[in-house]
C-alpha cells in the first residue's frame, strides 16, 4: 500500500520560539487509512495540519504528501497540491456565507483542475447535487444561502466540498466539536462511507478521546511528538 | 474570481453602497467642476470676436477689457470725441463702435453706442448680434430709445414698447434718475451667452441728451419731456455737425487686415493728441483669464481632495472588513486559493466598487446637466451643456479608477500577509 503522508525527523518551531513545537521522528499514514489524531488544545495539532496542507513549511525531506516533498515545492505548487488532492474541513464557519450550499461545494473545484478532470463524466453542478443529496440535503436546502443552514447541515456541506472530485486526502480539523453526539456520530459515519467510496485517506483531528473507538487507527499526538514514537 | 468578488460584495452590500455613493458624489463633483471650469473659460473667450482693437483713455488692459466687454467697473478716464474722430481716420480701420458707459437700468449697465454695434459686433465663432424683436436705433424716429439684451428683457419682463427710466451711476438703487427722459424699448436682442445679454443699449445722442451734453436745439434751451418729440428733425444734422457726447469710454475697432493690429496699436498708443490705450481683446482676455486661474486651480484642487476623501473612505471600509473576513480568506486558502488570489480578490473588489461609483457619478452629472442646466443658467449665470465626455474628463475618470486600484493594493497586501500568517487557523 502506498503512503499518503510521511513525516520524518519533523522539527518545527514558530519564529521567535525557543523550543520546537513539533518534533516528530516518524509518522506514516497509508493511502485509504482512516486515522484519528488526538491531542490536547495547544499541543500543535493545527500547526501539524498546516504543515501537511502545505500552508507552513519546514526543512527538506521532513513532510511528504503523496510522495511529494513539500519543502521542494514553491508556494504556488503547494497551493495547487492542496487544491487538487486535499479536502479540508474546519471546526466551524466552514462555508462562505454569501454563496449557496451548492456554490460552496463547487467552489473547491474552481481552484483544482485535477479534481475537475476526475469529475469530467458529469458536470460539476450535477456531481455536487448528487453528493449533497447523498449527505442528506434536499435540493431546496442546497440552493439556500449557506448561513441559513443549521450547523450540522453546514458541516455536511463542508464535507461534500472536501470530497467533491475525489481528493486523495481529507483533513478534518475538529469537525464535530460544534455538533451534539447524535449528529456527531452520524456525521462521522457519513464521512467514513464517502471516504470508502472514493478510497480517500482521512486524517481526523480532535481533542475528544471518546471518538477513538470509532477509528481503526488512533494516534495520540503527545506520544509521537517530542521523541516518543507511536507504534500503533 | 470575478464572480466570487461580486458575491462577496453583494453580501456586504449595505456598507458597499455607502462607499459607492461616496465615490459617485466625489466623481460628480470633480466632473462638474471640470466642466464648469472649461465651459466658463470657453464662454469667457467667446464674449468677443472679430474686434481687432479696443481703444480707451490711458489705462490698464484689464480695466479697459472689463469695462468695454464685460461692462464691469468704471473707467475713470475717457477719450474725447476728437480722438474718436482721429481713430476713424486712421488707415485700415474698416469699422468702429463707440461706447459710453456709466448709467444703468435696475443695475444693468447702459451702453450708449451707435447702430455700428448691431452691425459689426461679433461674439463666439464670429457670430453677429441679431434681433429677437424690434430693430436698431436708426429706424426709429425717437432719440430716447433702447435696445435690450436678452436677459434684461426676460428678467425685467420688458418687451418692445415698454418704458425705461435710466439711472445715473451703476448701482441697482440710484438716487439720481434721469426720469425727465423715459426711454422706449424698440428692440430686444437674441440671447448670446455673453455680457451683451445684460446690457441696455441706447444711442449716443440719447446719452448726450440726458446728460445735457447734446442739445437738440442749437440754442442753449433746457431739454425736457416736451422736447422729445422735436428731436427727429434735428437728428441727422446734429450727428454731422456737433458731437452727441463730449467723451467716450471705449471704442471697438475692426481692421481691414487684422494682421496690422499690432502696428495700429503702437500708432494709437503713441498718439500725441491724447493719452490712449489700445488693447487686443484676444490677448487681454488670455491675460485676464490667467489672473483668474488661481481660483480655478483652487476649485480643481478642492474637488480632487474630495475624490481622495471618497477613495480613502473606500480604503477604510476595505481595511475594516478585512478583520471580519479573515475566516472567509482562510476558507478560500483551504480549498487551494493562493495568496495572490486573495490579493486579486480585494483589488477586483475595489475596482468594481470604484467603477460602479464612477459610472453612477457620471450618470448623475448628466442627470443634473439635463434637468438643471436651465436653472444653473438662470440662477448663477453658469452655462454648462450636457455634451459628451471630453478626452480630459475620460482621463480624470481613468485616473480615479487607477488611483482606487493602487490604493486597494494596501488592504490587499494586508490580506495577503494575513492569509500567509493565519494559514488555516484563524482565532476569532
Amino acid at each position: 500500500m502506498s503512503t499518503c503522508i510521511e513525516l520524518k525527523q519533523l522539527q518545527f518551531k514558530w519564529p521567535g520560539a525557543q523550543l520546537p513545537l513539533l518534533s516528530i521522528p516518524e509518522l506514516t499514514i497509508a493511502r485509504g487509512e482512516r486515522v484519528l489524531l488526538r491531542g490536547a488544545s495547544g499541543s500543535g495539532k493545527s500547526t501539524l495540519l498546516g504543515l501537511i496542507a502545505g500552508i507552513h513549511t519546514t526543512g527538506a525531506g521532513q513532510v511528504k504528501v503523496l510522495g511529494q516533498d513539500l519543502a521542494g515545492l514553491n508556494q504556488h505548487r503547494r497551493d495547487q497540491l492542496r487544491a487538487n488532492e486535499i479536502g479540508y474541513i474546519f471546526q466551524q464557519f466552514n462555508l462562505l456565507p454569501y454563496l449557496s450550499a451548492r456554490a460552496n461545494v463547487t467552489l473547491a473545484c474552481q481552484f483544482a483542475p485535477a479534481r475537475r478532470k476526475r469529475l469530467s463524466q458529469q458536470s460539476i453542478e450535477q456531481e455536487a447535487k448528487q453528493l449533497l443529496t447523498r449527505l442528506g440535503l434536499t435540493p431546496e436546502q442546497q440552493q439556500q444561502p449557506s448561513h441559513q443552514l443549521s450547523v450540522g447541515q453546514q458541516q455536511r456541506v463542508a464535507a461534500a466540498r472536501a470530497l467533491l472530485g475525489s481528493p486523495a486526502l481529507i483533513i478534518a480539523d475538529e469537525p464535530t466539536s460544534a455538533l451534539d453526539q447524535a449528529h456527531r456520530d452520524n456525521f462521522i459515519q457519513l464521512l467514513f462511507e464517502a471516504c470508502d467510496a472514493q478510497n480517500t485517506t482521512l486524517l481526523f483531528v480532535t481533542h475528544d478521546a471518546t471518538l477513538a473507538p470509532l477509528f481503526p487507527r488512533a494516534i495520540e499526538l503527545s506520544e509521537i511528538n517530542q521523541g516518543a514514537v507511536a507504534d500503533v | 474570481m470575478f464572480k466570487l468578488a461580486l458575491a462577496s460584495l453583494w453580501n456586504r452590500r449595505g456598507s458597499v453602497w455607502l462607499t459607492v455613493i461616496a465615490i459617485a458624489v466625489s466623481t460628480l463633483l470633480l466632473l462638474g467642476v471640470e466642466r464648469i471650469r472649461v465651459q466658463t473659460q470657453e464662454n469667457f473667450s467667446n464674449t468677443i470676436s472679430g474686434t481687432d482693437l479696443i481703444v480707451g483713455a490711458r489705462t490698464g488692459s484689464t480695466e479697459l477689457l472689463l469695462s468695454s466687454v464685460f461692462h464691469i467697473g468704471n473707467l475713470s478716464n475717457t477719450l474725447s470725441w476728437q480722438s474718436y474722430e482721429h481713430l476713424q481716420s486712421l488707415p485700415g480701420v474698416s469699422w468702429h463702435i463707440p461706447m459710453a458707459m456709466g448709467d444703468s437700468v435696475h443695475g444693468y449697465p447702459v451702453i450708449a453706442t451707435t447702430d455700428a454695434l448691431f452691425e459689426n459686433f461679433k461674439y463666439g465663432n464670429k457670430r453677429p448680434l441679431s434681433f429677437a424683436a424690434g430693430s436698431a436705433f436708426a429706424e426709429q424716429n425717437e432719440v430716447t430709445v433702447a435696445v435690450l439684451g436678452a436677459e434684461v428683457a426676460s428678467e425685467r419682463q420688458l418687451s418692445v414698447g415698454s418704458d425705461l427710466i435710466v439711472a445715473h451711476g451703476t448701482g441697482e438703487i440710484s438716487f439720481s434718475q434721469h426720469d425727465a427722459h423715459p426711454f422706449q424699448v424698440v428692440g430686444v436682442l437674441e440671447r448670446t451667452g455673453t455680457p451683451i445679454d445684460r446690457g441696455v443699449f441706447i444711442p449716443l445722442t440719447a446719452q448726450g441728451l440726458v446728460h445735457g451734453e447734446y442739445l437738440p436745439d442749437s440754442g442753449a434751451e433746457e431739454h425736457s419731456h416736451e422736447h422729445e418729440h422735436e428731436h427727429e428733425h434735428e437728428h441727422e444734422n446734429v450727428v454731422t455737425t456737433e458731437p452727441p457726447v463730449y467723451t467716450l469710454s471705449a471704442v471697438l475697432l475692426g481692421l481691414e487686415n487684422p494682421a496690422l493690429a499690432l502696428r495700429l496699436q503702437r500708432t494709437i498708443n503713441t498718439y500725441r493728441g491724447e493719452a490712449l490705450s489700445a488693447i487686443m481683446p484676444g490677448l487681454a482676455l488670455q491675460n485676464f483669464w490667467r489672473t483668474l486661474s488661481l481660483f480655478e486651480r483652487a476649485l480643481v484642487a478642492i474637488s480632487i481632495l474630495v475624490v481622495i476623501t471618497g477613495l480613502l473612505g473606500m480604503l477604510t471600509t476595505l481595511l475594516a472588513s478585512l478583520r471580519e473576513r479573515r475566516r472567509e480568506m482562510a476558507v478560500l486558502r483551504s480549498i487551494g486559493a493562493g495568496p495572490i488570489t486573495i490579493l486579486g480578490l480585494l483589488v477586483v473588489e475595489a475596482f468594481v466598487v470604484t467603477l460602479v461609483g464612477v459610472t453612477l457619478g457620471t450618470a448623475g452629472l448628466y442627470t443634473v446637466l439635463l434637468f438643471g442646466a436651465e436653472l444653473l443658467q438662470q440662477q448663477m449665470g453658469i452655462q454648462v451643456s450636457a455634451s459628451v465626455l471630453t478626452l480630459r474628463e475620460i482621463y480624470l475618470l481613468l485616473a480615479i479608477l487607477v488611483a482606487a486600484t493602487l490604493l486597494s493594493l494596501f488592504p490587499a497586501w494586508r490580506a495577503y500577509r494575513n492569509a500567509l500568517a493565519d494559514g488555516l487557523t484563524v482565532k476569532l
